[in-house]
């Protein structure tokens, strides 16, 4: 059935890999002898004056305009696990909604839930997610208040974001491990905040009350144990400092830990390449138990090159110093219990398990074919020598989306990607906007 | 130049700050200014000086580009060998920056429902993608695609003579987007600095009303990327401006992008609407 990560109450699929898988060999042919075929129908273009007779008879869409966002899911899939364990199958049908609506001019009301059906063999689970539910109160044009749940992002890497504070315990079904999939798929935190912007800047102040002390598991629960389980508050500033480069900076205070102190900043380098980074310190205890409080550092590093064929590359490094070291990781696997807790507070937090990892992302849009987009993320722990691929080939249809899903690990026993029972898994995954 | 014309443009800015609250006032305006930068450029003509190309680039960016905030609809209709592939409708808002004199933009996605909700904000090569789903603010380069064929930067509103020097190189007679001829004049357009969307621009401008007719964009490498016609002119806040571009692929000419504008509105466009931090609460009317 459905895993469950020790002491965290987040419901993992099995496969929990990513979105999509690679174009085969079998479809690349038969895709070049559709295109083959659609050339030779296909009219003879002679000058721009047929492209301006062909501009002639466009016709205007009719477009909707919608307060309301709802799509709905549905994936079936296989995972292949290593001996001893059997394959299974899995499958899941999800419900979104996002309600973005101006009651008036000043006031705005947004809320976001999602329900995920997840199947194991045949065994079902429900579980919803309550992922945000505010007001917010537009006092002048440069000053906003919002209170109720909120799903606060920050950071500006793709595959570890260690000023994301407020990603500690919001996983509660995690359905594939596209980092665009966790951040979207997660529980908002329960705050008020405050916003003034000018021009070149912002500030922004959060308090974010402890509300329940214990993660609820029922199917229909807010699990505000989950989000609000201490008090904090966050205050964030953005500055312009040059042109084109307008750092955040952050403060976090958090009951019964030191503050911590951020740092997010990115530039243009040229006309294809952004880099970025971002930086989060301050004492606190290793996610061992008993481990000293002292200074930690993390940070993701990293830029994006995007080349004239619309295909990005992303290349990050990933440093967790409150994670363990070679040695450390090494021991911790000798005794089981505590090698799973430790995992499960780590996936807990959405952190890193070693000190360093690195992360390669793809993204080319309209590979090759119109619509066709595919995706290939590759980790490697840079401690244990692991790694984890994720590969999606997604095709869009104006309101559907049909995907392949591809995900697979390796490693040795006891490190990040061979530990766990599962080698590889396949997804076919459908999608449809309303 | 010619003393009225110098103040004319001198004194863009300082009237965007005044913006006139009356749209018949703004468009009654928005009307004089076309039409002095008309005649100017008209006497020049006729005692036969010959006409500064970077004036009659201005006059055209002022045909193009209200003079006021403004904001319209923009819908993309892409075509692949003659089949409609991709349908995009965006909504812009367009402020000018009150330094430059360049347009900063904020761009919705309306439409296909897959892409509803996010943002592009646009500020000089500042690109900032932000995703409703995610809450994630994400900045991106201008080399990076968003909407196929059309690059980021052709469906902002943009000035072209603050970013590119311009030469005059001649005068022809050029089939117009409406396959009409037209007397023209052709401009040789330079970019002053490395981060603009296009290296190279030569760009045709109706000698009469200086209006832009036809325009050829090419790479840093000096490749042909893509032609636009600019065509089906119609009285838009006070001035006849063009409500459609043909883009055509400069690689495949089977590659043809129609983009539409509509629903122009002169409105205010808040600084803070402009800011990355806002980008998680805007919404529009």
């Amino acid at each position: 059935m459905v895993h469950w990560h020790g002491v965290s109450n987040t419901r993992v699929m099995l496969p929990a890999f990513g979105r999509d898988a690679q174009a085969q060999k079998q479809s690349s042919l038969a895709g070049m002898v559709a295109v083959f075929i659609a050339l030779l129908a296909s009219p003879c273009w002679a000058s721009d004056a047929d492209a301006l007779s062909l501009a002639d008879q466009a016709a205007q869409p009719v477009v909707a305009r919608s307060d309301w966002q709802i799509f709905t899911e549905g994936m079936l899939g296989h995972v292949n696990q290593r001996a001893p364990w059997d394959d299974i199958r899995i499958s899941r049908a999800s419900v979104d909604m996002l309600l973005d609506t101006a009651i008036n001019p000043e006031w705005r009301f947004t809320l976001a839930n999602r329900v995920d059906w997840l199947g194991q063999n045949g065994r079902y689970e429900v579980v919803n997610t309550f992922k945000e539910g505010y007001v917010s109160w537009q006092a002048s044009p440069n000053a906003a208040l919002d209170l109720g749940r909120i799903n606060l992002r920050s950071g500006v890497a793709l595959g570890y974001n260690p000023t994301d504070y407020f990603k500690v315990g919001a996983l509660r079904s995690v359905v594939s491990i596209a980092p665009s999939s966790l951040r979207e798929n997660r529980l908002g935190v329960g705050m008020l905040r405050g916003q003034w912007v000018w021009e070149g800047g912002a500030v922004n102040a959060v308090f974010a009350p402890k509300l329940a002390d214990q993660r609820q598991s029922a199917a229909f629960s807010p699990d505000w144990g989950a989000s609000n389980s201490v008090s904090r508050y966050l205050l964030t500033s953005s500055v312009q400092l040059l042109p084109g480069f307008a750092p955040q900076f952050l403060l976090l205070g958090e009951q019964g830990q030191s503050p911590q102190v951020g740092i997010n900043a990115s530039i243009l380098a040229g006309d294809a390449l952004t880099l970025y980074a971002e930086y989060s310190g301050g004492r606190s205890a290793a996610l061992l138990p008993a481990a000293p409080v002292s200074w930690h550092s993390r940070l993701a590093a990293g830029g994006t090159y995007t080349f004239t064929n619309n295909l990005s590359l992303s290349l990050e490094y990933h440093y967790d110093g409150a994670a363990l070291n070679q040695s450390q990781w090494r021991d911790l696997w000798r005794n089981p219990a505590d090698y799973w807790a430790y995992r499960s507070a780590v996936f807990n937090a959405q952190s890193l398990p070693t000190q360093h990892a690195a992360m390669s992302f793809i993204t080319w849009r309209d590979a090759g074919f119109k619509a066709l987009d595919l995706n290939w993320m590759l980790r490697r722990d840079l401690v244990d020598q692991s790694w984890q691929s994720w590969l999606e080939a997604r095709y869009h249809f104006e309101r559907m989306d049909w995907a392949l899903q591809w995900q697979y690990q390796n490693g040795a026993p006891g490190s990040q990607y061979g530990a766990l029972p599962q080698r590889h898994s396949v997804q076919a995954v459908v999608k449809y906007f309303f | 130049m010619n003393k009225a014309m110098q103040q004319s443009w001198a004194t863009m800015p300082a009237t965007s700050e005044r913006a006139a609250n009356n749209t018949g006032q703004r468009s009654l305006k928005a009307l004089c200014r076309v039409l002095s930068a008309s005649v100017v450029l008209a006497c020049c003509a006729s005692v036969g000086a010959a006409p500064n190309a970077q004036q009659i680039l201005s006059a055209s960016d002022a045909i193009r580009n209200p003079e006021q905030p403004f904001g319209l609809t923009s819908t993309l209709i892409e075509y692949r060998n003659g089949k409609q592939v991709e349908t995009s409708t965006l909504a812009v808002y367009a402020r000018a920056d009150s330094q430059s004199g360049q347009f900063r933009n904020l761009i919705r996605f309306v439409a296909p429902q897959r892409d509803a909700g996010k943002l592009l904000l646009k500020n000089g090569n500042d690109l900032w993608l932000y995703d409703p789903s995610s809450k994630a603010s994400i900045r991106i380069s201008p080399q990076q695609r968003l909407l196929g064929q059309a690059a980021n930067g052709d469906v902002v509103t943009v000035n072209l003579a603050v970013d590119y020097a311009a030469n005059l190189v001649g005068e022809e007679t050029i089939a117009d987007g409406e396959r009409q001829n037209r007397d023209t004049y052709l401009l040789k357009l330079n970019a002053k600095t490395p981060d603009v969307t296009y290296h190279r621009i030569d760009y045709w401008i109706d000698r009469n009303n200086n209006q832009p007719v036809k325009a050829k964009f090419y790479s840093s490498s000096d490749h042909l990327l893509k032609t636009a016609y600019y065509r089906r002119f119609q009285k838009q806040l006070g001035v006849s401006r063009p409500t459609e571009t043909v883009i055509i692929d400069g690689l495949d000419p089977q590659w043809v992008t129609v983009l539409r504008s509509s629903d122009f509105a002169f409105r205010d466009v808040p600084e803070s609407w402009l800011q990355r931090d806002f980008l998680p609460r805007f919404k529009a009317e």
